[in-house]
């Protein structure tokens, strides 16, 4: 668990606001359209309070998406560098015409405010168990950028905390049901029989960072990016967020991502796994094949299902069905309410249904990418059980499934 | 590794003199075999050595490849034979005036290769606030008593955050030998302190963390936040565990109130699990 937060002076609530607004009736006073809403915005009772956590590449598309949304009042952003934390308040105040908007170096602070009703991660993935799981304790609701986890330990813990305080937490690939719809469509339409298997094409995995030594910029909290990862020397290219997984960003390094195996494996297992409808299981093997084309992985389902993962002469999710064969069509799940994943999220938010990329699901999705990991770096086939969250009778695997986190930060 | 391919190589050799058991030739190719993997172990041997050469210089913005025949001998030692061996070299570099990186390269791959023979060698530097945490990447994940008991040892003698690291490694470790030593600072006047042993107490879970945290009397929003929270994990663990009468006592509780709504609302749902309702 984090550090104890202190406590941040009393932020208007939306009760209070209507409270305030009731008194002013009983004198001359104009109520502003803002509180009373309009055409494209709810009122202001009726709107869901956000901040969100981590706001660069993926963060600020996140926060355009939820800013734009009449249902929702934007109130606090929070970033670990100046001129990005600085930049979002301004686009949120501009957004507004107003400076409600408040900015936040430290996460801790922003989730101590008892006004927001939600909030979304989009820090680099060694932060974002820590992230979802104090926000969860702090009564929000979480919409948390994918890959959801750096951990196999993580996962359950974040799927615990969500339960534990009934709060809405929904993982963020929109990929899973926007780009793989094709294929979503053909498998659970039954034309292709029963599905025995499918591909999934991603990579590189990450790697230990030993850039070289750089001053640290007057505009980063240095500490606070790294957090729980070890300690490690300031440079550019470590903490970049491009998106390269080949050097260059954080997603190229084991400290703080899984590289391609989880960054695009997210996406690309998350349809795969939808596709093939596992998305409630994990699997119970994960068979390491060498061959002269490259070695690749075989996940085994309890049901039955495989799923490979770079398999030699295979398309990125190239399904393999029963030819000939035609099964009775399934309704493909999609998205509450209007809006894409986000509004999926904040319909649930009002409703308190389950997302479609619930974090359950999420997690049974990134566990793949995980396993993976651990199969290619011990180079060898692994079995696992979903119950006990451990690999079966294998004490090195399960020296893997988690990794120290640096003092005082903890899940 | 050498010697014990020498030794395959004598029985070998007597058992080809049993002429009775008519295997000569496979025996002479089994030599082979034997023969070959013995060049293989020289040859990396040597690069091995390289490697440890090279990791007594090796800081920031090196290249690492110079080190890979560690890392690769770390994946290939799949005995306790071979992974001690490999153990011993680690910890005999660390004895060495490493450089951070160095020492943060080491730690790394005693994750996969240490022993209860790396704990007093890290409990070192339990109390080191630069160093702390690279003992703790690799005491955390070595399952084994002898790694609890330096970190149990440890949390009477190193303190600040240092010792917030000391506390969230055992709860980590998931050992319920642990509850003791967590409970009494449970109930110490440090915030953070009780904090961390609270998180650590729910990561543990079962009866008697239950019990010690429900005895607790925080003294601080934030010792509450994490004590109810620790004693809701505990809850499900108790009921995952078919012990629904104790984990309704946590969850009645909880439903006051004075609690939090998402708390109450955690804590209804919890009451209604225990009567097996959703």
């Amino acid at each position: 668990m984090t550090q104890p937060h202190q406590p941040q002076p009393h932020q208007p609530s939306r009760r209070g606001f209507i409270k305030a607004t009731g008194a002013a009736l009983a004198a001359p006073y104009v109520l502003t359209s803002s509180a009373l809403g309009n055409s494209t915005r709810a009122p202001a009772s009726e709107r869901i309070v956000m901040g969100g956590i981590g706001i660069g590449n993926m963060g600020s598309g996140d926060m355009g998406a939820f800013l734009g949304r009449g249902d929702v009042q934007y109130v606090a952003v929070c970033d670990v560098r100046t001129g990005v934390r600085d930049g979002a308040k301004n686009r949120v105040n501009e957004h507004y015409q107003n400076q409600d908007c408040q900015a936040y170096n430290d996460f801790r602070e922003l989730l101590a405010r008892t006004d927001i009703d939600a909030v979304h991660v989009a820090t680099p993935d060694h932060w974002h168990a820590i992230n979802v799981i104090e926000a969860c304790r702090h009564g929000k609701d979480v919409y948390c950028q994918k890959p959801e986890t750096r951990t196999l330990r993580e996962g359950p813990l974040m799927v615990d905390a969500a339960r534990r305080y009934a709060r809405v937490v929904s993982g963020g690939s929109q990929r899973v049901l926007e780009d793989y719809r094709g294929i979503v469509d053909a498998c659970w339409s039954g034309s292709l029989g029963t599905i025995k298997s499918i591909n999934v094409n991603v990579g590189p995995l990450s790697q230990p960072c030993y850039l070289p030594a750089e001053p640290v910029p007057a505009d980063i909290d240095w500490e606070l990016w790294l957090g729980p990862a070890l300690w490690a020397p300031y440079n550019k290219a470590r903490c970049d967020g491009n998106f390269s997984t080949g050097g260059g960003s954080w997603r190229s390094y084991i400290d703080y991502s899984g590289g391609g195996m989880t960054d695009w494996g997210a996406h690309h297992f998350g349809g795969a796994t939808f596709a093939v409808d596992v998305r409630d299981q994990q699997p119970v093997e994960v068979v390491f094949n060498q061959d002269s084309e490259g070695n690749y992985l075989s996940y085994k389902y309890a049901s039955g299902m495989t799923i490979y993962h770079n398999k030699p002469k295979t398309d990125n999710l190239k399904v393999e069905g029963t030819e000939g064969e035609k099964k009775e069509p399934k309704p493909v799940p999609s998205y509450k309410g209007e809006g894409g994943i986000y509004g999926d999220f904040i319909h649930c938010v009002k409703t308190r249904e389950k997302p479609f990329r619930d974090i359950e699901y999420a997690v049974n999705t990134i566990v793949l990418s995980h396993l993976g990991i651990i199969a290619y770096q011990l180079q060898r086939s692994l079995k696992w059980d979903p119950a006990k969250q451990e690999f079966v009778g294998d004490a090195e695997a399960n020296r893997l499934r988690d990794r120290a986190r640096r003092e005082p930060w903890t899940l | 590794m050498l010697k014990r391919i020498d030794s395959a190589i004598e029985l070998v050799a007597n058992l080809g003199h049993c002429s009775r058991i008519g295997w000569p030739v496979v025996l002479r190719n089994l030599t082979q075999i034997i023969e070959s993997l013995r060049k293989f172990w020289n040859m990396n041997a040597a690069k091995i050595d390289e490697a440890f050469e090279a990791l007594k210089t090796f800081d920031w913005g090196n290249d690492r490849a110079p080190l890979a025949p560690i890392e690769q001998a770390a994946v290939a030692a799949k005995d306790a034979a071979a992974q001690g061996e490999l153990e011993q070299k680690l910890l005999a570099a660390l004895g060495g005036n490493l450089n951070r990186a160095g020492k943060d390269f080491v730690c790394r791959l005693l994750v996969l290769v240490g022993s209860a023979k790396t704990a007093p060698v890290l409990a070192k530097w339990l109390g080191s606030a630069e160093d702390a945490q690279l003992a703790r990447f690799a005491l955390e994940r070595i399952p084994g008593s002898e790694v609890r008991q330096v970190l149990t040892d440890a949390l009477s003698s190193v303190k600040g955050d240092q010792l917030l690291g000391v506390i969230s490694s055992l709860g980590a470790r998931f050992e319920p030998e642990s509850i003791p030593a967590l409970v009494r600072l449970l109930s110490g006047g440090d915030e953070k302190v009780a904090v961390a042993a609270a998180s650590a107490l729910g990561d543990i879970r079962g009866s008697e963390a239950a019990k010690a945290l429900a005895a607790a009397k925080p003294g601080s929003d934030a010792v509450r936040l994490a004590v109810t929270d620790a004693r809701m994990s505990c809850a499900e663990g108790l009921l995952a565990a078919g012990k629904s009468a104790e984990a309704l006592l946590i969850y009645k509780s909880l439903t006051g109130d004075e609690q939090p709504k998402h708390v109450k609302l955690g804590a209804t749902r919890g009451v209604l699990a225990c009567a097996g309702k959703k």
